[in-house]
């Protein structure tokens, strides 16, 4: 390894670590990254250590402190594989089940739906219009971020029903990530005599191409107006229940 | 303290006289003790003999004491009050620890969940010893001041260097023929000492022990003892699984009676009975009546992280045959019977062979039944291929020394992305390499390109009754030459392709498998279960069935349509780095770092064989095409050479420098090959190094083995590639060599 006229005695420490180690051929930037990392761990062992000892009332941190943020640390951070003790006796358990019968053909062997991730990672949102929200407005498609647990509804065009069709909205396991909504102004502005309810939705839900994807939960709504909603209008939101279902 | 000492009063009537003088006092106990420790142990000794106490009593005590000496004032309270606790460090090991051997181990190994009654454990036995190193008292109970004296001394590091020297005197004055059993020895026993010290938190002594007698130790223990060098305090070893394991786990030595009787004798009249009480707690050792092995012999078998294999170990019956090929009826193909008439005839009677080949053979003593693992059935597709396969079968070349199979090199260039996995198709249409930047790339090996399945809307408009409709299926627009596929969140590390070629496995360093379309190339399924990465995967070969092992020391037999392992195998010491399938899936092998090779069963889980010999992590495991033998490649740069149904090692490929990462046999087994990270491919000459084998009786029995050092003749060629480690290879169906590497300058 060439090295520069002179190397930051830090470094050198870390060359003769790697060589101590065993550790004989290895790129130049290794150095840096084994420095970067020794840094970064120092400097959160420390902060935690300041964080316990003033917790503690202390007003020096001491060996006690570094210790504690060290255990917590390994705990978080660097955790190792369970033991073997541990492990032996799952695998007994689980070695003692005899292997499953495989049914006949039965098209793609997979796993149940909920543990593939071959499911549209998006969903219909059924959108509420109300009377007044919706007279003469021009709507324009708004984009809108929420984390996927947090708030059950982003904004709307002020129809409160989303709330009812959200909050259905469980995390599903596997998806993670941020959930987008996307509005679709609808083709029509019609006022609506009738009073819209959450409980009463005008919704039609528009399937947009099931293609498998990624991490991100796409939410798209689209306020389509149907006159003769009513009893439709729930048999829609039962099916939109069914696909939360699924997911 | 009073009350404590009042209750130590009741309970012994003896004992009490030095603790009473102590007071409340821990420094004074302390003094007494160390007062009547060095050399008066004779009186002590006389204590011991007059009280004639039940030992548990004196173990309690011991217990009592040190945790007082360690102001647990609390846990002495309750002990107290649970005395009499049956389990509770009151094995006879405490006592006896000449002879008894096994109950003090497996005394010594029950307690381990247990730290003050394990900590207690080692106290009492190393305590034992030193009572009666000065005592000459050959079977009594250790007194508590014994005990605390023996703690307190153990801090002193002659002791064990003391120990240690006295027994590198007499092994090396021994016999030369058991000089070399009894060497095997030493390393553990260094082992377990530094644990030892280090556990203790005798930080000081646990160094000069490891600088005096390191380097004693054999040269491929290297590694470890580097590891081990960095390690001084004990919470260095709490996150070390691997250490952990072998601290509770008997590391087995196999030597021949004789050679053992000399070893007890010795150990027994002298003092050095510390030794003998680490001996029992943490080997095992399986003795053989016959000659005692010679150096090479040991050295051959020796170097893996839990000793040898215990010969209880490979007894079990394996059913390395293969699996009845099912019975296919050929349709007779015009074109081809046209364009080889000549040949017309005995290509007509090869095909036809297989099928009346398995019908003849009723059923081969050595293969498992049809059903004793559930396998998918064929499909119409699967069929297909099979025909096909047969088909290439007839123009397959046949390969000897004298016949060696042209080596096509698939380098991957520019590959910045680091390239860690690659597999090929069994047809060797497809390429997929797994990279550090945790994509995996798929690439079309023939001119025919890659194509998506259609959208599901398109997919309505075709016309399903036509005779193209796997090609109208195919959407055009998506034609290319490779494909990308994005999911992993970590550097690839195994791949996968299923035999029917619809799926890709990959499995990665964020602890995930996934399972990927290559209709779609979209993934379908991530299998979660090791939370660490994972080392290597692969797919059964009659599919469905996979494996995947990794850094938590189990390899999992999974299912692609359950999401959790059907079958854990757990046993490894270290990292499970290398898992394969059994050519009739009913078994599965796994290399791993702690340097043995494992044959699991899949119907029960349960490890048939066990492999030593390595000298490093393994990386490359390859069964021969029949099913009998296994070949094994690792970073000490050996190949080695396995008898799976005797479970013995018959050959030795020496050649390579490096790290073999790949091992391949050809088709019909007559060729082994290997690829290294020393940049070349070696070929080797299989058929010669299987009928070499000879197993007679004495072999069989014991273990021991002859190794020719026929590297070279069997050696057929080594060919260089140009700075480009080998990373893979692969026997085309006509016995062409494909290899792929990254090119590295």
């Amino acid at each position: 390894m060439s090295a520069p006229k002179t190397i930051p005695k830090d470094a050198q420490v870390m060359i003769q670590i790697l060589k101590d180690m065993g550790i004989t051929e290895y790129e130049p930037r290794v150095i840096n990254q084994m420095l970067e990392f020794t840094y970064r761990y120092v400097t959160t062992i420390i902060e935690d250590a300041k964080i316990y000892a003033t917790h503690a009332k202390k007003s020096n941190v001491d060996a006690d402190d570094i210790k504690l943020a060290i255990q917590c640390r390994m705990d978080q951070s660097f955790t190792s594989p369970p033991p073997r003790d541990f492990l032996l006796e799952v695998a007994r358990q689980k070695n003692q089940t005899p292997l499953p019968l495989i049914k006949p053909y039965t098209g793609p062997r997979l796993p149940p739906d909920r543990y593939c991730l071959t499911a549209p990672n998006y969903r219909l949102k059924s959108v509420q219009k109300k009377v007044s929200s919706s007279a003469g407005r021009i709507s324009v498609p708004r984009l809108s971020v929420g984390a996927v647990s947090s708030r059950p509804s982003t904004p709307t065009l002020g129809t409160p029903s989303v709330q009812s069709v959200t909050t259905k909205v469980g995390t599903p396991v596997s998806l993670t990530g941020q959930r987008f909504t996307v509005q679709i102004p609808p083709p029509s502005q019609t006022v609506t005599t009738k009073t819209t309810t959450p409980s009463t939705p005008a919704v039609s839900n528009v399937l947009i191409n099931p293609s498998l994807i990624g991490s991100k939960n796409i939410l798209i709504t689209t306020n389509m107006v149907s006159q003769n909603s009513g009893g439709e209008s729930l048999k829609r939101k039962h099916e939109d229940d069914d696909d939360y279902d699924a997911l | 303290m009073a009350a404590v000492q009042g209750s130590l009063v009741e309970e012994k009537d003896i004992k009490t006289e030095p603790s009473n003088d102590g007071g409340g006092n821990n420094n004074a106990n302390d003094g007494r003790v160390l007062s009547t420790s060095p050399g008066s142990s004779a009186s002590s000794g006389s204590n011991k003999s007059t009280t004639g106490a039940p030992e548990d009593q004196q173990t309690l005590l011991a217990v009592l004491q040190f945790l007082r000496k360690n102001n647990l004032t609390e846990s002495v309270e309750i002990l107290r009050r649970e005395a009499g606790l049956p389990e509770d460090s009151l094995d006879p090991k405490g006592g006896d620890s000449s002879g008894a051997g096994s109950g003090s181990a497996a005394g010594g190994v029950d307690l381990e969940g247990v730290d003050a009654s394990s900590l207690l454990s080692r106290v009492t036995v190393s305590s034992s010893a030193a009572a009666q190193a000065p005592n000459k008292v050959a079977e009594d109970q250790p007194d508590v001041n014994v005990v605390l004296s023996a703690y307190s001394q153990q801090g002193d590091p002659a002791l064990y260097e003391v120990y240690y020297s006295g027994l590198k005197k007499f092994i090396e004055s021994v016999l030369d023929c058991h000089r070399a059993e009894l060497s095997q020895v030493f390393y553990p026993l260094f082992v377990h000492m530094y644990l030892e010290l280090v556990y203790n938190n005798h930080e000081n002594e646990a160094k000069a022990f490891f600088e005096k007698f390191s380097g004693d130790q054999e040269c491929y223990y290297e590694d470890d003892l580097r590891v081990l060098s960095s390690l001084t305090k004990k919470e260095h070893m709490r996150g070390n699984e691997t250490l952990l394991d072998f601290r509770t786990s008997k590391f087995v030595l196999r030597i021949s009676r004789d050679s053992y009787q000399l070893l007890k004798r010795h150990l027994q009249e002298r003092q050095n009975n510390q030794i003998w009480n680490i001996i029992q707690e943490h080997l095992y050792i399986d003795i053989f009546d016959g000659m005692p092995r010679s150096k090479s012999q040991i050295d051959a078998m020796s170097g893996s992280l839990a000793g040898e294999a215990k010969r209880e170990a490979n007894k079990a019956k394996v059913y390395y045959g293969l699996l009845k090929e099912p019975e296919i009826e050929l349709p007779l193909d015009d074109e081809d019977e046209e364009a080889e008439n000549e040949e017309g005839k005995p290509k007509k009677k090869k095909p036809k062979k297989d099928s009346m080949g398995s019908k003849s053979k009723k059923q081969d003593p050595n293969a498992p039944s049809q059903t004793r693992i559930p396998l998918p059935e064929l499909k119409d597709s699967d069929k297909l291929d099979k025909i096909m396969y047969m088909k290439e079968a007839t123009k397959r070349i046949r390969l000897g020394p004298d016949n060696l199979p042209s080596i096509c090199f698939y380098t991957f260039l520019n590959a910045y992305q680091g390239l860690t996995a690659v597999d090929f198709t069994d047809d060797s249409s497809l390429i997929a390499g797994g990279f550090a930047d945790s994509t995996v790339r798929v690439w079309s090996v023939t001119p025919k390109k890659l194509r998506r399945v259609k959208s599901a809307a398109d997919l309505n408009l075709i016309d399903k009754e036509s005779d193209d409709v796997l090609e109208r299926i195919m959407d055009e627009k998506t034609a290319s030459e490779s494909k990308i596929l994005y999911g992993h969140s970590g550097p690839v590390y195994g791949i996968s392709f299923s035999p029917d070629r619809n799926y890709l496995l990959s499995s990665s360093e964020d602890g995930t498998i996934r399972l990927w379309s290559l209709q779609t190339f979209t993934c379908l399924v991530g299998y979660k279960g090791h939370n660490y990465p994972v080392w290597d995967t692969q797919f059964s070969p009659h599919g469905y069935y996979f494996i995947s092992g990794g850094h938590d020391r189990v390899a999992r037999l999974w299912a692609t349509d359950h999401y959790q392992p059907l079958r854990m195998f757990s046993g490894h010491l270290a990292d499970v780095t290398c898992t394969r399938f059994h050519p009739n899936s009913n078994y599965v092998v796994t290399g791993s770092s702690d340097r043995t090779i494992r044959l699991w069963d899949v119907l029960s889980g349960n490890c048939v064989r066990i492999f030593t010999g390595h000298k490093g992590p393994i990386h490359a495991l390859a069964f021969s095409p029949n099913g009998k033998f296994l070949a094994s490649g690792a970073t000490d740069g050996r190949v080695l050479l396995w008898d799976i149904g005797h479970g013995l090692m018959f050959g030795e490929l020496k050649g390579h420098t490096d790290t073999i990462y790949s091992l391949r046999f050809s088709r019909d087994g007559e060729i082994l090959a290997s690829g290294s990270m020393d940049n070349t491919v070696r070929l080797w000459d299989a058929t010669k190094a299987f009928d070499d084998l000879e197993t007679d009786d004495f072999t069989a029995a014991t273990g021991h083995i002859h190794l020719q050092d026929n590297s070279q003749e069997l050696l057929l060629g080594t060919y260089m590639s140009k700075s480009t480690p080998v990373i893979h290879l692969h026997f085309t169906r006509r016995n062409l060599l494909l290899a792929a590497g990254a090119y590295n300058p």
